[in-house]
């Protein structure tokens, strides 16, 4: 047979093989690619090129607010009021929840998936109401996550809601190896869901179950979009990205109560500054007989549990 | 520079040639990685729901590939440590069989990584320099570093001694040792930093525990070698055929070949492909030409014949020779070779039998020494030098040295289950809340027990290869074999499905959410395990020749074998 190792120039065969060849494995490559016909718009050049959150000058963030705006616009036809909420100087955000009051009515739940323009499908919700049966444990494994929230309360049991902790020694913070996920200046910490690479190791270290993935593209009713929306926060997400808790940094930072505190039909979820000292947050944690979740793993949650003594 | 582009050209072109099978087997390869790809199209579309991962489980079947092939690429090391510390010249010819395997577990390993990104289209917020890298303080981003480190390592070690070899050149010994230290320390590491990522997780007692690193270390050191043993058994049988089929020989016994006395003019021809002789002085090569003579081999001529007992070494002065050994019925041919390069040496100089068959393949000039001629020959430094490096650079593929590797394997499976027996009695003499996930994987929880199966399936083949490598009855090739394999499915389920999903289920807020792999996510891991085979399959393809001799700068013009 001719060689096709040495041979100088091309003989017929030689080209007429790696002709058929090549042309084989272009219709093959080309047929294993046809799922991407369905991609649509995935990404533009701006949104791949985007800066890192904290290398944009006030400037490339105006630009960014205003292409996101357009791009939500785009595609769930409402017009957002997108900014960038700054923390605020001398506020630490601390939240407490009161295990004695809380009945478990998952209000807190839905308030949060409408203020926070969570996908409705797939289902992403940040917080989680365990059930935990009043038997003299405090055993997470003996919790119920799918109880009827319309027989609450139940007797036997009391009711743990868990979300984001915002700890000051955050695992997730820890492990992205991309800096795509960290804690602000008053102790909320964020993603920016432009910057994540989807690794889903914050998932992982999480030791609180607060973190959620975007399996697929997020789907949220038009009608439904909440257009108050701040970029390090509830804007909607994209295929791909973390999200998690934020304590509502679109109202917390411009004085409001987060969602989940305003709803709670009970008034078992208490919110404020920690600095300040006359704060309600403030008070509980001198006063109440206070519960931190694994306090053994050395997270120091901003998040308390506490019973009315 | 231009010479290296044509070693890449000509190592690229061998590539797409040799017989059936080896194009059946690139042939299934490559179907099976189109139809990897077109899963990975419509998952890259779809995203991440397409597999059976969920924010419970929220890492599956593509990290624990990716866990169970860092441990393969680390294996590389288990070869190059006895060569280069402990000076053992049996598994010198395999060390580059090993770090070729190593470069197609790391591209795997980066396969895998990749088809787990909910982003691939950012990969480049992770590239240091361009991106935002936390280093030190992720333990991904170690990852990143030191996966790719250890591939560029790997790459540059293995092409500098094939282009040596090819260039038929003794490697410089600062251009690669230095390397190949760092590679062994590197190896180490990647292992380590591997298990660092799941050991560094506090918030999941599965994992955080300090016995996972020295377990990871203990599986890699078995699941490697035995994967190595495997694989040069296969890259023996590619060499072999069954014996006198591929060359008609004439039955011309050595001293039938028409000979002459050879002359100092014999001498100037063989320092053109011999630069080293150079270094020979005139009077020194008159003395060395006592008793020598050149032989006119005919295509088929036998030159020495595997067994005879005569005194003689063979250097090419022009034509071609192959050599071959014949071994329980089949041929392998284990060098093939052109003008300036040297045979029969080894058993001239020991005294002992031929250990293989010499036959010209083309009308060929042979300088015939006897071996008194070659040791003063010998007595120049620069010919010692060059002389001894070359009778070290045989594609031997002894059993000896597979039998090697057996013990490597029989003492790291016994650690390594002395390992997971240390775990379990952790977990089960005290029973608390962190060891929930072991009694998941090992007895079933609450009425779910889908990986228990798994898991005791592991614990057999396990245990089952490591009685049978303890055995003298592993010591035949037939149930090394059986041994191998059970060893590597053991470790891969152990290390996969029993490491990577156990650590997920409870989740940390106590649900159990079991995890089962989606087809989708199954067709791609099936499409990088064949796009490895085929890396590994390909890089071997173009070694073999280059370490046979077949391949090298001397035969450009030469046309190559099938």
């Amino acid at each position: 047979m001719d060689d096709p190792i040495s041979s100088p120039g091309l003989t017929r065969r030689s080209f007429l093989r790696a002709s058929t060849v090549l042309a084989a494995s272009a219709a093959a490559v080309t047929a294993s690619l046809a799922p991407l016909r369905k991609l649509g718009q995935f990404t533009t050049s701006d949104e791949f090129l985007q800066k890192y959150y904290k290398e944009m000058t006030p400037e490339e963030m105006k630009v960014v607010l205003a292409r996101i705006e357009n791009e939500v616009e785009h595609q769930y036809g409402v017009r957002p009021h997108l900014r960038d909420f700054k923390p605020m100087n001398g506020v630490e955000f601390v939240y407490a929840l009161n295990l004695s009051r809380c009945v478990g009515s998952r209000q807190c739940v839905h308030a949060c998936v409408a203020e926070n323009n969570q996908s409705r499908n797939p289902e992403i919700q940040y917080i989680r109401v365990l059930k935990m049966p009043n038997d003299g444990t405090f055993d997470l494994e003996k919790s119920e996550v799918s109880y009827d929230s319309k027989a609450v309360p139940e007797a036997g049991s009391f009711y743990l809601p868990v979300q984001c902790h915002q700890c000051r020694n955050p695992p997730c913070v820890k492990v992205c190896p991309v800096k795509a996920t960290w804690q602000e200046a008053d102790g909320i910490t964020v993603v920016d869901y432009n910057w994540c690479i989807g690794c889903r190791y914050c998932e992982a270290a999480c030791p609180y179950f607060a973190r959620r993935f975007n399996w697929s593209t997020p789907s949220i009713p038009k009608e439904q979009i909440n257009p108050n929306m701040s970029y390090l926060g509830n804007r909607p997400r994209y295929k791909g990205v973390m999200e998690k808790c934020h304590f509502c940094i679109q109202r917390t930072r411009a004085g409001r109560y987060p969602a989940c505190v305003e709803v709670c039909p009970t008034g078992s979820r208490k919110f404020g500054n920690i600095l300040d000292p006359n704060s309600e947050v403030s008070y509980i944690l001198k006063n109440k007989r206070v519960l931190i979740l694994k306090e053994e793993l050395g997270t120091l949650p901003r998040f308390f549990y506490y019973f009315d003594v | 520079m231009k010479n290296f582009l044509r070693f890449l050209r000509r190592c690229a072109a061998i590539s797409f040639v040799g017989d059936w099978r080896y194009y059946a087997w690139l042939g299934i390869l490559t179907a099976l990685c189109f139809i990897g790809l077109n899963a990975y199209a419509k998952q890259f579309v779809s995203g991440l729901g397409t597999t059976g991962m969920t924010d419970q489980v929220s890492w599956g079947v593509y990290i624990a590939n990716f866990t169970f092939l860092v441990g393969m690429a680390a294996a590389a090391v288990m070869l190059v440590i006895p060569v280069y510390i402990y000076k053992n010249e049996d598994l010198h010819d395999l060390v580059i069989f090993g770090e070729l395997l190593a470069v197609a577990a790391i591209l795997m390993c980066l396969a895998f990584v990749t088809v787990d990104l909910g982003r691939p289209d950012r990969f480049w917020h992770l590239i240091p320099g361009i991106g935002v890298f936390h280093f030190p303080g992720s333990m991904l981003s170690w990852d990143v570093l030191v996966l790719n480190g250890y591939l560029v390592l790997n790459i540059y070690i293995c092409g500098y001694l094939l282009y040596c070899r090819y260039r038929n050149r003794k490697p410089a010994k600062w251009l690669y040792i230095p390397f190949v230290f760092t590679a062994i320390v590197w190896a180490i590491s990647i292992h380590t930093v591997t298990a660092f990522l799941y050991v560094g997780l506090g918030g999941r007692p599965f994992w955080n525990s300090s016995i996972v690193g020295p377990r990871f270390l203990a599986s890699a050191f078995t699941a490697g070698p035995a994967f190595v043993i495997l694989a040069l058994q296969v890259i023996r049988r590619a060499t072999t055929s069954a014996i006198g089929a591929r060359w008609p020989e004439h039955g011309v016994v050595p001293h039938e070949i028409p000979a002459r006395a050879a002359t100092l003019s014999d001498l100037e021809v063989l320092a053109e492909h011999l630069p080293e002789l150079a270094a020979v002085s005139a009077a020194e090569r008159r003395e060395c030409l006592e008793g020598a003579t050149v032989l006119h081999a005919g295509a088929g001529d036998i030159l020495l014949r595997q067994g005879a007992n005569e005194k003689n070494a063979f250097l090419i002065l022009k034509g071609r020779v192959v050599v071959r050994r014949d071994e329980r019925g089949r041929s392998r041919i284990t060098r093939n070779i052109g003008p300036g390069e040297q045979f029969g040496e080894v058993s001239a100089l020991a005294g002992t039998p031929r250990a293989a068959t010499a036959t010209a393949t083309e009308p060929s000039e042979i300088l015939c020494l006897p071996a008194d001629s070659l040791r003063k020959l010998m007595r120049n430094p620069k010919m010692n030098e060059i002389i001894s490096w070359r009778m070290t650079e045989r594609l031997m593929i002894a059993d000896h040295s597979l039998l090697i590797l057996r013990g490597i394997v029989q003492v790291a499976m016994i650690i390594n289950v002395f390992l997971l027996a240390n775990e379990l009695f952790t977990e089960f003499y005290n029973s608390n809340h962190d060891s929930t996930s072991w009694r998941y994987l090992v007895l079933g929880l609450n009425g779910f027990h889908a990986l228990v199966p798994w898991f005791w399936t592991a614990v057999t083949l396990n245990l089952g290869a490591m009685v049978l490598f303890m055995l003298p009855l592993s010591r035949s090739l037939k149930w090394l074999d059986l041994g191998c394999v059970m060893c590597i499915v053991g470790i891969w389920i152990e290390k996969g499905m029993g490491l990577v999903i156990p650590g997920f289920i409870p989740t940390p807020l106590g649900q159990i959410v079991e995890y089962v792999p989606s087809w989708n996510e199954t067709l791609i891991c099936i499409g990088i395990w064949a796009f490895g085979f085929l890396c590994f399959t390909v890089l071997l393809r173009m070694a073999v020749p280059i370490l046979q001799g077949q391949l090298s700068h001397a035969n450009e013009s030469q046309p190559a074998t099938r």
